[in-house]
């Protein structure tokens, strides 16, 4: 049921992509839009990768890093929840939007696990910081840089950590419930899949700083959905 | 003046920045970490260890506006070690002064306009199943990223505090206020295109969709009382289940 050494692929995609969220580079890679199609292209399943990742980052499009803010940790969502749809699905049998859907709603609150951990890596900085001090008034100055770079590692570790944790508990909850709500989300699943862009787009227009949101998004959705109806 | 390769290493340092970020000081040991080579050209000895003490105070910007700033502290410092600054401009207090206003801009700019945008368009892609769609969301927003990231340090250095007027001419509020209004045009027709083929597979009369945008204004209103997407979701995904079994009972 279980194969570790898949696992441990989308482990290395995690480590990348949650060191780009913050710690290096910042090509955003980490953006789930990037992220899961990454996982699913490493496990074999692109397409599932592709989408969650568009699932996931229309519902936290409208969430910005700003200052000491820490976001919900989507980067491991979208690993973890593409992860658990493939690997499991290649063990259950369960595939399609149904898994997705189920994989994501099991991900998404064990996702919270990664604000934890990226405040205690934070937190585990100051005392980085607080050696680098040292070692200036010391006059080995030359170390700065070393206790600078440790600053990857812990980041790396939050990332792994958050990974970990959702691919673990999210397995045995998935491969739990999967048999029992399997019938009902598959009903369900063109409705649920609906909900993410939509709750998103709220977010969006409730939070964007653009006077006359709602006048731009209620104008665009009536031209669109309008030319659909009557073509 | 410092070299072509100790301006590539500062280059190339820019990108881990954030490495050791933590809630006292921020980016500050990052800043350090990033000048240091560049440092260790213009000063010696006791002047070496006073330069380093100055770039340990609090800094935080954006990480990509961080470039200009720190080529910028470049030049000031490069005059400093020659004695040529005629004492109206600090380095610290020209530090703490810009970077507010910067990660504001940088904010807006990357953070609110640039990748909701980008996104929306790798979306729109995506869900025609192209798999080069998160391709499109990584060049979209990484030619400006880029761009401000060498420009901005090149630019900085070599005009020093001049290369302010620079950034302002590009008027980049303004144009996260245009990226903004682009995305939610975007995500306008693409709810609206989502919201229509999900009635179209289920066979629902299409009139009911144009009930979505009283339903995503409600829960706007929901997310600005601070409740989270998080939430949300699962309280809406919750209530469809629940709905769609008792309908099939």
């Amino acid at each position: 049921m279980l194969f570790p050494s898949e696992y441990l692929l989308a482990g290395i995609i995690a480590i990348l992509a949650g060191l780009d969220r913050t710690a290096a580079m910042q090509f955003m890679v980490s953006r789930p839009i990037v992220a899961a199609p990454l996982t699913g292209l490493v496990l074999g399943n692109p397409i599932v990768g592709l989408h969650v990742g568009i699932l996931i980052e229309l519902l936290w499009l409208g969430r910005l890093p700003v200052g000491a803010a820490i976001p919900p940790d989507d980067t491991q969502i979208a690993v973890g929840g593409t992860a658990l749809a493939i690997i499991i699905g290649q063990g259950t049998g369960y595939v399609g939007l149904p898994m997705i859907l189920l994989c994501l709603l099991v991900a998404m609150p064990l996702g919270k696990a990664g604000q934890f951990f990226d405040r205690l890596a934070r937190k585990g900085n100051a005392l980085i910081l607080e050696k680098a001090e040292i070692a200036v008034l010391s006059g080995r100055g030359a170390s700065v840089e070393c206790w600078h770079l440790l600053g990857v590692v812990l980041f790396a570790a939050a990332s792994l950590i958050t990974y970990l944790v959702i691919v673990s508990v999210g397995t045995a909850i998935v491969l739990h419930l999967a048999p029992i709500l399997m019938p009902l989300v598959s009903e369900a699943s063109l409705w649920v899949q609906l909900a993410f862009p939509l709750v998103g787009a709220a977010l969006v227009i409730g939070t964007i700083n653009v006077s006359r949101s709602i006048v731009l998004f209620s104008a665009s959705f009536m031209a669109v959905f309008l030319l659909l109806w009557y073509q | 003046m410092l070299s072509r390769s100790v301006l590539a290493r500062i280059f190339m340092r820019s990108f881990l920045l954030q490495a050791s970020w933590n809630f006292e000081r921020m980016q500050s040991l990052g800043v350090l970490y990033i000048l240091a080579p560049a440092l260790r050209v213009l000063y010696r000895g006791e002047a070496l260890t006073r330069a380093y003490q100055r770039h340990l105070s609090y800094f935080n910007t954006h990480p990509y506006m961080a470039s200009p700033i720190l080529g910028m502290t470049l030049a000031l410092e490069e005059e400093r070690s020659r004695n040529e600054t005629d004492g109206t401009v600090d380095v610290e207090e020209f530090k703490s002064m810009i970077m507010a206003p910067y990660a504001a801009m940088g904010d807006a700019f990357f953070w609110g306009g640039i990748r909701p945008f980008a996104a929306c368009v790798a979306i729109f892609i995506a869900l025609q199943g192209a798999l080069w769609a998160p391709v499109v969301f990584l060049v979209l927003f990484n030619l400006p990223h880029l761009c401000i990231r060498i420009g901005g340090l090149v630019g900085g250095y070599k005009h020093g505090i001049r290369a302010t007027q620079v950034i302002q001419k590009f008027h980049l509020p303004d144009l996260a206020i245009r990226c903004k209004e682009g995305t939610i045009l975007f995500l306008g027709g693409l709810c609206a295109y989502l919201v229509f083929q999900c009635l179209r597979s289920e066979e629902v009369w299409r009139g009911w969709g144009l009930m979505a945008i009283p339903l995503v204004i409600l829960l706007g209103w929901f997310g600005r009382k601070g409740i989270s997407n998080l939430i949300l979701i699962l309280l809406s995904s919750g209530i469809l289940l629940l709905l769609i079994r008792s309908l099939a009972d």
